[in-house]
């Protein structure tokens, strides 16, 4: 880069004059998608847990954009959540009757579908300004399963070569759709989702009768296959281009069916195992409709939270499911998986903090993995006492009952106390966040609180 | 002593080697950090010796001259204090220091470089450009730190069919790509032209980013953590006009 400045008179006239060349290669035909559909259109879109735009590195290839493999939140909305694909439907006009869904066919609800164009177009210029990562799509089962794909498909296609797109694209895709379209919409996307629904096949012919484990599963298994194939083949240097670079992920809803928490892990991870999955999202269950077969009441968030951060001890910090919860049990609400695990083996604690290898730093309550790292590069230079780790920020409200310092103890003398410590420290940091979660329980914000798409 | 420099690199590691065996040494380019009482010595840049001192520094920790720049840029008050202390370690230790959180001179440092490396992760996400009328891209903003040369290579790489100018209207300088090459130029006021989609655009967006929000989930302690209101005045979704140019 030309660092020197230059000195330039009419600053934005120079720029015009050169800008001729290159700003109308791309003629678009601006069809600008009115207010009211986009309303429609993104609302129940919204519900939609993910929001990753991690994970693809796709390289710009003239037009605009490309991956950004740490990802990058746009903005934030003022219930704290980031905002990094534009999550939008195709249509919400659905011919299923998914007993939880807010769109579904006997649902009196406005309806409207947009043109591929339309979507190609609000994603182009969402884009050129910023204010988006990528386009997040997805469809209600418009007409049939084959139609919503083939239109699907479409606006991939033309948004990757008609319109010269190669940012993010996220694609749900359609159970009971012909395999062939799936297959060529994971050379344009750099994500697919499938989602399980629920977490068994009773679950589903109960709420989701046109769903099955099935129509949910094969999918997903033949992309990871057919990416693994494609990798192999791509190393080999046979093909180009992309197949779904960043992976697959899932959702499913906790709570509208009986399933629990340990079921629900065994679940997630063999979809981790088997299916390679880079994801699965979890979204808490709130009564919509009335309906003898679903519950009244909603889970909370708190069962949601707690499995997620059973769902990182199994990712990132080399826990097993049988260590984390038995198959037929839930995770205990008062702890978090970690200390509760902790408060079942204290026989193994506490750890020396200057000698505990990695595997062990990260199976104390309330140190992070960013902390372990920090601590085992902060020990090779000085023996870290508490203070230490003070001024390093380590938060060790929790974690100072399962480690010594220079073996040195800071923590409650009996188990019994370390519990109630626990407890208390537990209760100060959640308690913002359960008031929030009390909020969300209320009849109007609780329709537009399930998610209505596949 | 307080050892005053220009701002510059070359004026920071000559003040570096002037001030080195200064146990209460302060150094700073800004009148704001001169304690009262203390002696102020000016330092006069010597580009020769400041050259030798970056290549001696280099051979002690090469990745040490990314983190003075990064310093160099933080908008932090006593930016060029924790630099000339971090620095000064480097070379009495002859080796990187970097990982020895427990000391509180790297730690504060690291964490200088760190929040200058965020803010550039953050614009990435926070930079809004406007479309101008000829179709060049225009985007306004007030960072921390002084960093709109160090964004600039993000959107070049994802937007090189626009022409783009990054505003950083606090120091008055801006990021240029003009289609083929890339330049910092001094810029107080631009005179902008919209397209004439440009404000429906902005609607659009601003429609969407009321859509998706789930009003019952109010917890805007996390958004303003996480977005810091500083940043609104720049993005449409958070403000109501479009800012004063
Ligand atoms: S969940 Fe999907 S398929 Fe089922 S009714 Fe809703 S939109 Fe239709």
């Amino acid at each position: 880069m030309n660092l020197l400045p230059k000195k330039i008179g009419n600053f934005f006239g120079l720029i015009y004059e050169q800008m001729f060349d290159f700003c109308f290669l791309m003629v678009y035909n601006r069809d600008m998608i009115s207010e009211e559909k986009l309303k429609i259109l993104t609302e129940s879109a919204k519900y939609d847990v993910s929001c990753s735009s991690s994970g693809s590195a796709r390289k710009n290839a003239g037009g605009m954009g490309n991956g950004y493999v740490a990802g990058c939140c746009h903005s934030f909305t003022p219930d704290g959540r980031c905002v990094s694909l534009l999550k939008i439907l195709l249509s919400n006009d659905c011919i299923y009757n998914c007993k939880y869904c807010p769109n579904r066919l006997d649902a009196d609800v406005p309806r409207a579908t947009a043109t591929a164009d339309e979507i190609c177009q609000l994603t182009i210029d969402f884009y050129k300004r910023n204010y988006i990562e990528g386009l997040f799509l997805s469809s209600a089962v418009y007409k049939n399963p084959d139609y919503t794909m083939e239109q699907l498909l479409l606006v991939v296609k033309k948004l990757r070569t008609e319109y010269g797109f190669h940012g993010y694209i996220h694609l749900k895709g359609i159970p009971r759709a012909d395999e062939r379209m799936m297959t060529e919409a994971a050379r344009f996307v750099d994500r697919m989702s499938y989602n399980v629904e629920l977490p068994s096949e009773k679950s589903l012919k109960l709420l989701a009768p046109q769903k099955s484990k099935e129509s949910l599963l094969t999918p997903m298994k033949t992309l990871a296959t057919q990416t693994e194939r494609f990798r192999e083949e791509k190393r080999k240097g046979f093909v180009k281009g992309y197949f779904l670079p960043a992976g697959q992920t899932t959702q499913m809803i906790i709570g509208a069916s009986p399933e629990a928490d340990g079921h629900i892990l065994r679940l997630t991870n063999a979809l981790y195992q088997k299916n390679g999955l880079k994801r699965v999202y979890y979204s808490s269950y709130v009564p919509v409709v009335r309906d003898k077969s679903l519950p009244e009441v909603g889970a909370g968030q708190l069962r949601e939270h707690r499995l997620y951060q059973a769902d990182w001890l199994l990712r990132f910090y080399g826990f097993s499911v049988e260590e984390i919860v038995e198959e037929n049990e839930n995770l205990s609400m008062e702890f978090d998986p970690k200390c509760a695990w902790a408060l079942r083996n204290m026989h193994l604690f506490p750890v020396e903090i200057n000698r505990a290898p990695l595997e062990t730093l990260l199976r104390v309550p309330g140190i992070g993995a960013k902390n372990a790292y920090k601590i085992i590069e902060a020990r090779k230079y000085t023996k870290l006492t508490f203070e230490d780790l003070t001024k390093m920020r380590v938060a060790l409200k929790r974690a100072k009952h399962f480690i010594t310092c220079n073996g040195k103890f800071f923590g409650a003398k009996n188990e019994h106390a370390v519990r109630g410590l626990l407890t208390a420290a537990e209760t100060q940091e959640s308690a913002e966040q359960l008031n929030v979660f009390g909020m969300l329980s209320t009849p109007q914000n609780a329709l537009i609180a399930l998610h209505g798409q596949l | 002593m307080v050892y005053v420099f220009d701002g510059t690199k070359i004026g920071f590691l000559t003040a570096l080697l002037i001030a080195f065996s200064d146990p209460v040494a302060i150094v700073t380019s800004k009148q704001t950090q001169i304690p009262l009482g203390m002696t102020v010595m000016q330092v006069h840049n010597d580009p020769v010796r400041a050259k030798k001192a970056e290549e001696r520094l280099f051979s002690f920790d090469p990745d040490c001259l990314f983190d003075l720049d990064r310093l160099l840029r933080s908008g932090m008050q006593n930016n060029e204090q924790l630099a000339f202390r971090y620095l000064r370690f480097i070379a009495q230790e002859k080796r990187p220091v970097s990982k020895r959180l427990a000391n509180p001179d790297v730690f504060a440092a690291v964490e200088c470089i760190k929040k200058v490396g965020l803010e550039i992760h953050k614009m990435h996400g926070f930079i809004r450009f406007m479309e101008t009328a000829s179709g060049a891209l225009y985007a306004p903003f007030s960072p921390d730190n002084d960093i709109c040369d160090l964004i600039l290579p993000h959107f070049r790489a994802r937007l090189p069919q626009f022409p783009f100018v990054l505003h950083d209207v606090k120091r008055k300088k801006a990021a240029v790509y003009d289609g083929t090459s890339t330049f910092v130029a001094p810029l107080a006021q631009a005179d902008v032209l919209l397209s004439a989609d440009e404000l429906g655009w902005q609607s659009l967006w601003k429609e969407y980013y009321g859509a998706v929000n789930i009003p019952s989930r109010k917890r805007l302690k996390q958004m303003r953590g996480y977005m810091p209101q500083r940043y609104w005045k720049f993005l449409p979704e958070r403000q109501e006009s479009p800012p004063d140019l």
